[in-house]
């Protein structure tokens, strides 16, 4: 660590005139979480990770199936599914679930990710079993009631009306749709308003005898319990829950990405432009998602990344600028966003495509290498810090199916990563092919983003349609 | 789900202020104080479970006191902060964080600005020596300067004109006061961005940034005879102006009437209504019953507006906020319409829950349902070292007492059913309300036509 402070002050040179800061001391190592594991004879698997400091409890049961199941067309099933869930069980109505929860300071939360849907607790410790009683009543009873059904059919309705108005939501769902095309991640998680329209009650009480399973299911509880009382609770409420009798396993189906393509969805009373720049990442489980870690810590991970560096603190063009690659149990999107002003969209363009080329041209050099992977690190480390970031970390191992002995090899594994495996990784799977976003008022970019692609398809707001692969209302025949 | 994602839409704007905190089930918050001679407060708390520690310094300046005809000043400054000292380079807080595995950030509030960090505890002494040096000898540059206005004007695009519902937190912000400073909105206008020079940065910085009007705050792995020493080496040497600190008008004159507005703005799908009161500053007594009622109001599925309103599909969203303030605060309720529904619905259902909260109170297990989510939600807050220093902090500016961190939730404990119902009535009801109906400008079209 001090070594690297050492070259921090060499590359500048004001300093040598200056008062120096204090070298930092010897380091303390992290402490890692001790996950201990039980799988009860219905085959859920229970993880409980003890921790004491404070008396709270985060616990989620996470089902291993999210929005990559919607049938295609009625896109949002696995987040209408979970929002449902808590309306109601064989023996509790909405009310009295909503009631009997706070009663105990607790939130209870479901919502769907593209590979799960997770069913979350937090709750103060000595509370911790009659809350638990909650999770597992919505996890196995939840009835779906067409009255609860239709009222959070209507209302996902409305808040998907809110959120596609907003320039930086319908960039990146028009950069899913390129990306997947007809692909399932290339629809919205949450469903658009004509896709949660066409959903039916049917289709959620399908969907959950399908999919909530035990043997298709894990918990994990963090915090202040011991790992025999959190067993023990684990066996009250889930042990008489009934395997399913399906099959389980996730089959991997990404479709191969198309031409990359140069979108503009023209929206002249936008107040901001989005840009998103994106392709098809990688899989979780891919040999090389470290390597993508450190190059996204590189690139647009953090207020220091490059993206953000060249972006915002540089050329003052944005309030902030990143990238992230959200691999999955299938190959994942690798995306870059910014908001801009109109006047400086295209500009914007430029520069984000050009960070990703130069990454796969030079190696980083180690004095920008080793402070990304420092960030990196720290970041672990302080989500080892909350119950809820132990649950979340401990939760996408096991969903991923791997061990969950990582979370000791993480640190050693980010440092491993070289100058050169970064760069062959840019090469492969960030500098090409890259589709390009842009949302807002396009009479103010356009001439400047034409000249840097000669083909920019322009849609307005008014024809877009992201069920469409094609992104475009049907025109009606004449 | 749904409510989280709107809740991220409407929440950056409005300040949520946690009154409540510490209880007998709660480990207490176990701080040091001492004050150093140039006047600078100082307190830290030991936590070693970890090896981080958080470095808090809130200066009593915000929004409120950004200079006449600078709105967004405070907040522009704040972001100057990150740039040049005299021994440091700009960013070079972002070398001594995010490079080492930590973090840094501030927050302009209406009453202070806060300034912190999170770093493996093996810094703590050069992130002292930093912050020492940001309060001691600021040294932008013009070019520095001009680059991060345009960055605050981009957050104000961002957090203002591009969500659909981000001019209507400006409305409100910009209506409920007429006189107090806090009626300009924090964020400021493009127009006052634009008037400020360099000049404007240096003069802010001597009259604000000083020993005696901050607050030093580390919490977590540290010996304590090493940082007071630290301390003492790198603050202590400050020293304190001469010139007084200049003294701010908290006075707004009481409303005598309700207020009604209608704000137009470009893609709003779904209308929206929200009211606002004033309400006692947050170290007043009745300060504690109207957080306890905002909580009562909004606060979970099963809370009142949120079974009446929107499982009573009239709105899309609703909450209600206490938003404590130093010297006076700002209580205010929030409600998006559901589709085809229209803000008088919301706000017959909001009055007639105002009433009923004041002339029947609040049932037993109700109120012990309010009071047990204030306490796990405090609980969370003290997860870790940052978020107790934020305790800390906004404990000391709010109330201007660290005790309340430790004594707070005893008085949510304390309070009933009639305090709930004479606070509700003395201020929501008897009080006036702004009323700011939020419509799409297709809407004003139409009204002018008629």
């Amino acid at each position: 660590m001090k070594r690297l402070l050492i070259a921090v002050l060499v590359a500048l040179p004001l300093f040598a005139q200056q008062v120096t800061p204090p070298a930092p001391a010897a380091p303390r190592d992290p402490k890692l979480p001790v996950p201990v594991e039980k799988t009860l004879d219905n085959g859920l698997r229970v993880i409980v990770v003890p921790k004491h400091d404070i008396p709270l409890v985060a616990a989620r049961l996470t089902i291993k199936t999210g929005g990559a199941a919607d049938p295609r067309g009625k896109a949002g099933l696995a987040e209408l599914t979970a929002t449902v869930l808590t309306q109601g069980t064989k023996t509790k109505s909405a009310e009295q679930i909503a009631r009997g929860v706070e009663a105990l300071g607790a939130t209870l939360v479901a919502g769907a990710a593209w590979d799960a849907t997770d069913v979350d607790l937090s709750v103060m410790s000595s509370n911790l079993p009659k809350a638990m009683e909650y999770v597992a009543d919505v996890v196995r009873n939840a009835t779906f009631a067409k009255d609860e059904f239709e009222r959070e059919q209507a209302q996902t309705i409305d808040a998907l009306q809110v959120e596609l108005r907003q320039p930086r939501a319908i960039a990146g769902a028009v950069t899913s749709r390129l990306i997947y095309g007809e692909g399932s991640y290339g629809a919205t998680l949450s469903g658009t308003p004509a896709t949660i329209g066409k959903i039916k009650r049917e289709d959620l009480t399908a969907f959950h005898s399908r999919w909530y399973v035990p043997q298709n299911a894990v918990l994990v509880i963090a915090g202040d319990i011991k790992a025999d009382a959190a067993f023990t609770l684990a066996q009250n409420v889930f042990g008489t829950w009934k395997r399913g009798t399906g099959e389980y396993a996730r089959s991997a189906a990404t479709p191969k990405p198309g031409a990359p393509r140069v979108i503009v969805v023209d929206m002249p009373d936008a107040g901001q432009s989005a840009v998103v720049v994106g392709r098809q990442g990688i899989r979780r489980t891919d040999p090389a998602y470290m390597h993508a870690l450190v190059l996204n810590s590189i690139l647009g991970g953090g207020y220091s990344s490059r993206l953000n560096q060249e972006i915002r603190i540089k050329r003052g063009l944005s309030y902030g600028a990143g990238s992230s690659f959200d691999p999955r149990v299938d190959v994942g999107p690798f995306t870059a966003r910014t908001e801009t002003k109109h006047e400086s969209a295209a500009e914007v363009v430029g520069i984000m495509t050009g960070e990703m080329s130069r990454l796969s041209a030079s190696d980083v050099p180690e004095t920008e290498l080793t402070p990304r992977k420092a960030a990196l690190i720290g970041g672990f480390a302080q989500s080892l810090e909350t119950t809820s970031g132990l649950v979340n970390r401990i939760s996408a191992l096991a969903l991923y199916g791997l061990p969950l002995s990582e979370i000791n090899r993480y640190i050693s594994g980010v440092q491993a990563v070289t100058a050169e495996q970064v760069r062959k990784f840019a090469s492969t799977n960030v500098a090409n092919d890259l589709n390009v976003v842009v949302v807002g008022d396009a009479k103010k970019f356009l001439e400047p983003l034409r000249k840097q692609y000669g083909a920019v398809e322009v849609i307005r707001f008014e024809e877009l349609d992201l069920n469409s692969p094609t992104l475009r209302v049907r025109k009606a025949k004449q | 789900m749904r409510l989280m994602r709107l809740a991220r839409i409407l929440l950056p704007l409005l300040i949520f202020a946690s009154a409540a905190t510490a209880a007998t089930t709660i480990p207490p918050v176990q701080y040091k104080h001492r004050v150093l001679p140039n006047g600078l407060a100082v307190y830290s708390v030991q936590d070693r479970t970890t090896p981080t520690v958080a470095i808090h310094v809130w200066y009593r300046v915000g929004s409120k006191h950004d200079p006449e005809g600078r709105s967004g000043f405070a907040h522009l400054f704040e972001h100057i902060m990150f740039k040049r000292t005299k021994n440091m380079p700009s960013e070079m807080l972002d070398r001594l964080t995010e490079d080492v595995g930590g973090f840094n950030n501030a927050t302009t509030f209406d009453d202070a600005t806060a300034y912190y960090e999170v770093v493996p505890s093996n810094y703590l002494e050069t992130l002292l020596w930093a912050e020492a040096e940001r309060l001691g000898a600021l040294a932008v540059d013009d070019p520095a300067f001009q680059s991060e206005r345009d960055v605050v004007k981009e957050e104000y695009r961002f957090r203002i004109l591009s969500p659909p519902y981000g001019r209507l937190f400006y409305a409100i912000e910009k209506n409920s006061f007429v006189k107090h400073p806090y009626r300009r909105p924090g964020i400021g206008s493009i127009e006052d961005l634009d008037a400020a020079t360099i000049d404007d940065v240096q003069r802010f910085h001597a009259t604000y940034y000083r020993p005696d009007n901050a607050v030093l705050i580390v919490v977590g792995d540290f010996e304590q005879q090493q940082l007071d020493g630290w301390i003492d080496k790198y603050f202590t040497p400050i020293p304190k102006p001469e010139l007084a600190l200049p003294k701010l008008d908290p006075s707004e004159p009481a409303r005598t009437e309700e207020k009604r507005l209608t704000e137009y703005a470009p893609n709003v799908p779904l209308p929206a209504i929200a009211f606002t009161w004033l309400t006692p500053n947050a170290a007043h007594a009745d300060a504690i019953p109207l957080f306890v009622a905002s909580t009562l109001l909004s606060e979970g599925e099963s809370s009142r507006l949120q079974e009446r309103l929107v499982r009573g599909e009239i709105s899309q969203e609703v909450f209600a906020d206490a938003d404590l303030r130093e010297d006076l605060s700002l209580f205010g309720i929030v409600s998006i319409m559901g589709g085809g529904k229209q803000p008088a619905e919301a706000e017959k259902v909001i009055r007639a829950e105002l009433a009923a909260l004041a002339e029947k109170g609040v049932p037993a297990a109700e109120l012990e349902k309010a009071k047990n989510l204030i306490v796990t939600s405090a609980l969370r807050e003290r997860e870790t070292n940052n978020g107790k220093g934020f305790t800390l902090g906004e404990a000391l500016i709010r109330q201007h007492d660290a005790s309340v961190v430790n004594t707070g939730l005893a008085q949510v404990q304390a309070v009933t059913s009639a305090d709930v119902q004479r606070v509700v009535k003395k201020y929501l009801i008897d009080g006036k309300a702004l009323v700011l109906t939020y419509l799409d400008e297709a809407q004003k079209n139409e009204a002018q036509k008629k």
